[in-house]
């Protein structure tokens, strides 16, 4: 997102339109949802900070997209390589990855109860303590690593399996074995799509945690925020947590792009 | 390394499934040292018989036995990875092999100067011209220093005069490493300059048409009566190959 005039002109525009019709019906003045914003450490509706919900939303995010990056490359990566195990599994990831990660978060949550990472670590006198510990429920975590799973799972196979042939063969006719081939050659060629996969699967965790949030299983974080607030009609809370939303899920995104950007550009200069 | 091919033929399947002969029966004796050109048209099956030597493709009957020696291939377009320099795509293959890193970096280094790009270690290869990528893709086959040399058509997509530049370095650092070399071409010309032994071959199935050693001194005149009188008896053969359609 480039930050230039036309592009600023709009956004410019609604808010001056909302500032005008400003705190008749249902919509809350923009000077009170500034206001909540610009406090981000302020208690708000007794859960905690702004600042607290969104590090929680964020954290179990994270925690997320690492597994399903740890889980996924190296699935992507085989079912890539070997048309047997690429069979093996093809109609488990075809028929799993159309559900929707909320679907299974009632049964996630029958099966990993409200287990979370301080009963894990055995920290179990942090439980009655505000510790973000507390509030990575095994059952999200469960729930996200499925969201993001299946892109890191597709991109990475897609990436390997569109490595021109002409390397791979480059590659056994100068010496290189199996082993060397994986890390040398096709690990670096298959990288863009790779990341375009991380970064796919960010973008459905952060998707899918806000949802996750409004739904039986926890009460913190952002997306537990917007419901709360609505169900105190506290609107003001409500539009800011959902700017809030918005440009974590825009940061997250560019993050990651920014970081598969290098290897974009390599591929870019093969053409 | 000498090497020999006996009754090498290799048949594919066309898209209805019924085969046809791409290569072959050709047998083909090569001793160590020399310098072969295969020659002959587009789809003539003669990179079908490097893919078969450097064994990236398994023959239908017949044997090619290359035996232990250190092989190499230069491709088509060269091939390059395009996300390793210009240094480490050099390297590779040493790398791969297990060589030391410093021991790969002296060994390119010093590969590099001789196809004359020092100074362009780091570059990378889409930063480069055509004819810097193919002398990129030579150092890179010669690096290991290899017994037998396969090149398939590297210099077909550079102008003439690269080319010509490059040919007569690709022979000088081969005649040096005593490498021997298996060069093909569609180019008579470049089949005529270079090669100690100059083999045609014939369309479908790809067959030895004609195998001539080629008694010219070296440096070779292109200009002289004499290559220019062989190249015209090359071309009459290939005139002969083509079927009357």
């Amino acid at each position: 997102m480039h930050l230039h005039l036309p592009g600023l002109a709009l956004p410019v525009l609604l808010l001056l339109v909302w500032q005008l019709s400003g705190g008749s019906g249902m919509l809350p003045a923009l000077s009170s949802v500034i206001e909540v914003l610009i406090h981000p450490s302020r208690d708000l509706l007794s859960c905690g900070s702004l600042l607290w919900s969104t590090s929680v939303s964020v954290i179990r995010v994270v925690l997320g997209l690492l597994l399903s990056i740890l889980l996924g490359t190296p699935l992507g990566f085989a079912m890539g390589t070997s048309r047997m195990f690429r069979r093996f599994t093809s109609v488990v990831t075809e028929l799993a990855r159309p559900l929707s990660p909320l679907a299974l978060l009632p049964l996630s949550i029958v099966v990993f109860k409200d287990t979370n990472l301080a009963e894990v670590f055995g920290a179990e006198h942090l439980k009655y303590s505000r510790h973000i510990f507390n509030e990575l429920q095994l059952g999200m975590l469960f729930i996200l690593g499925w969201g993001g799973v299946f892109p890191v799972i597709l991109e990475t196979m897609h990436g390997v399996r569109s490595v021109r042939n002409v390397y791979l063969e480059a590659a056994r006719v100068l010496g290189a074995g199996r082993l060397y081939t994986l890390r040398h050659v096709l690990l670096p060629a298959a990288l863009p799509d790779i990341f375009a996969g991380y970064r796919m699967a960010a973008g459905r965790c952060w998707m899918v945690i806000i949802a996750a949030e409004m739904l039986p299983g926890t009460n913190s974080g952002l997306g537990y925020l917007i419901r709360y607030s609505y169900q105190l009609s506290r609107f003001d809370v409500m539009l800011a947590c959902i700017f809030v939303v918005s440009i974590i899920g825009l940061l997250l995104s560019r993050g990651l792009e920014a970081a598969g950007e290098k290897s974009l550009l390599l591929r870019a200069g093969e053409r | 390394m000498s090497f020999r091919v006996k009754g090498l033929a290799k048949a594919y399947k066309d898209p209805q499934g019924i085969p046809f002969e791409a290569v072959g029966p050709v047998d083909l004796n090569v001793p160590e040292g020399q310098f072969l050109c295969l020659l002959g048209p587009t789809g003539c099956g003669k990179t079908t018989i490097l893919r078969l030597l450097s064994g990236l493709e398994k023959p239908t009957s017949g044997a090619c036995d290359t035996g232990s020696g250190r092989l190499s291939y230069v491709f088509q377009q060269g091939a390059l990875f395009p996300w390793l320099t210009v240094e480490s795509n050099v390297s590779f293959p040493l790398r791969a092999r297990g060589t030391g890193k410093r021991e790969a970096e002296t060994a390119s280094r010093r590969i590099l100067e001789q196809v004359g790009l020092s100074g362009f270690e780091k570059s990378f290869p889409h930063e480069l011209s055509g004819g810097m990528q193919q002398r990129t893709a030579l150092a890179r086959g010669l690096v290991t220093e290899p017994d037998l040399l396969l090149l398939d058509e590297p210099f077909g997509s550079l102008d003439e005069r690269t080319s010509i530049v490059l040919q007569e370095m690709v022979y000088e650092l081969c005649t040096r490493l005593s490498t021997t070399v298996v060069f093909v071409t569609h180019n008579i010309e470049e089949a005529v300059f270079l090669g100690d032994r100059v083999v045609v071959m014939g369309h479908r199935p790809g067959r030895i048409a004609r195998d001539e050693m080629v008694s010219l001194p070296r440096p070779r005149d292109r200009m002289s009566s004499d290559f220019t009188d062989l190249m015209l008896s090359f071309r009459r053969t290939f005139e002969e190959l083509v079927e009357p359609s």
